[in-house]
């Protein structure tokens, strides 16, 4: 048993000076191995919409902060936490679930401005972000803030108050996570001070009944304090309570970097053993080989997860 | 540290190869662009790697056929699995 799996990864007569698991046509089954479990994947996820999907860790509570800790740094005030701005995000997510969207508007053409109204919230500012399939809230915000158009809302000088609504669900067959983060100035806030808002196209809206919005507060650094109860409705759940889901592109990623790792240690055994016995042999190069799967690796396990919108 | 003697031999080479993969791996982690971008870089990475290989097994030598194909299978193995997990 030791002689056989030792034929996978050390170089040696037998194998003829060459690891097992890097002969080529090892690799070209590795490849037909990986490619079989995606279409398996995809299969069950079309099959059984819903087995496959994940619930993320991202909570409205580490979203707030996460905001805050941006406008912070940028010595902006914190916004403040809005139940009602809470309530409209967590519609927003769950329209999105319910009729198969994903977007700003809804195929029946509701503008996300229709949900905070719904709700009750008049604003004369608002805006809104999206996104889905993210693990983590440091992930999910650096992707916001290295979008412009996000990045925008969430700097906005202008912006008051803050909802955020995570939800979970069913999208496209795939159970995921959408966050839906809302922002708006009331439409009673009183200013003080005239600023230069940060044009955003895509997602803010105009002063409602022709009132101008200024800017009241300085930019000083404040903290939001939030009831812990404002905060334990964190997650909606649309289909399930349970977190035992796996996402397919969560998987999808574990299998390759296993691979990659696999290939790379076997690379470096495979080099270490023929440079120690110097042996002679009509190979490509391993340090070419290693180098360039490193750099793969790196593309892989550096890619931001999720989808913004 | 251990040095590998292909690596001696061909100093140059293997320098030029390192410079070939840090900027590429710069530009596709920290330039603003887009999926598709994104995927051209990674593909031109793996195109670079194999014409590196071609120029270096020629100038060694001992450029064949299984040499070419063990090369296009390990660009495949990459290009394969990197796609799979983002594209």
């Amino acid at each position: 048993m030791k002689h056989f799996w030792s034929h996978f990864f050390i170089p040696q007569e037998k194998n003829n000076h060459r690891a097992g698991l890097l002969r080529t046509n090892t690799l070209l089954i590795l490849i037909a191995f990986y490619l079989l479990n995606q279409s398996v994947v995809k299969f069950v996820t079309f099959l059984k919409p819903g087995i496959l999907g994940y619930s993320s860790e991202i909570t409205v509570q580490k979203v707030l902060e996460q905001t805050n800790n941006q406008r912070q740094q940028l010595g902006l005030p914190a916004l403040k936490y809005n139940a009602t701005l809470s309530q409209s995000a967590t519609q927003k997510a769950q329209d999105m679930f319910a009729n198969n969207y994903w977007a700003h508007n809804s195929p029946s053409g509701k503008t996300p401005w229709d949900f905070f109204k719904t709700v009750g919230y008049k604003y004369s500012l608002a805006g809104e972000n999206l996104a889905r399939d993210f693990y983590d809230t440091d992930s999910l915000i650096k992707a916001w803030m290295n979008s412009p158009t996000h990045r925008a809302n969430i700097v906005h000088q202008n912006y008051q108050e803050m909802g955020i609504g995570v939800v979970n669900g069913v999208l496209g067959e795939i159970k995921t996570t959408l966050v839906v983060q809302h922002f708006g100035t009331p439409v009673n806030f009183v200013a003080s001070k005239v600023e230069e808002p940060i044009s955003n196209p895509v997602t803010s809206v105009p002063t409602q009944n022709n009132e101008v919005v200024v800017e009241s507060v300085p930019p000083v650094v404040e903290t939001t304090t939030i009831p812990e109860s404002v905060l334990l409705p964190q997650t909606s759940e649309v289909l399930s309570q349970q977190n035992k889901y796996v996402s397919p592109l969560l998987l999808n990623k574990i299998i390759s970097i296993a691979l990659f790792v696999l290939i790379i240690s076997v690379l470096f055994i495979d080099g270490y053993i023929t440079l120690k016995n110097n042996t002679h042999r009509l190979t490509g190069s391993t340090v070419g080989h290693i180098g360039f799967l490193l750099v793969i690796l790196l593309l892989i396990v550096s890619s931001h997860q999720g989808a913004i919108f | 540290m251990i040095i590998p003697p292909e690596v001696k031999k061909k100093p140059l080479e293997y320098i030029f190869l390192v410079l070939f993969f840090v900027v590429g791996l710069c530009f596709y982690l920290f330039a603003d662009i887009s999926d598709s971008g994104k995927r051209f870089v990674a593909i031109a990475l793996a195109g670079g790697y194999f014409f590196w290989s071609l120029y270096h097994h020629y100038k060694r030598g001992d450029l064949n056929l299984s040499i070419i194909i063990e090369y296009l299978v390990i660009i495949l193995f990459g290009i394969v699995l990197l796609t799979g997990s983002f594209f």
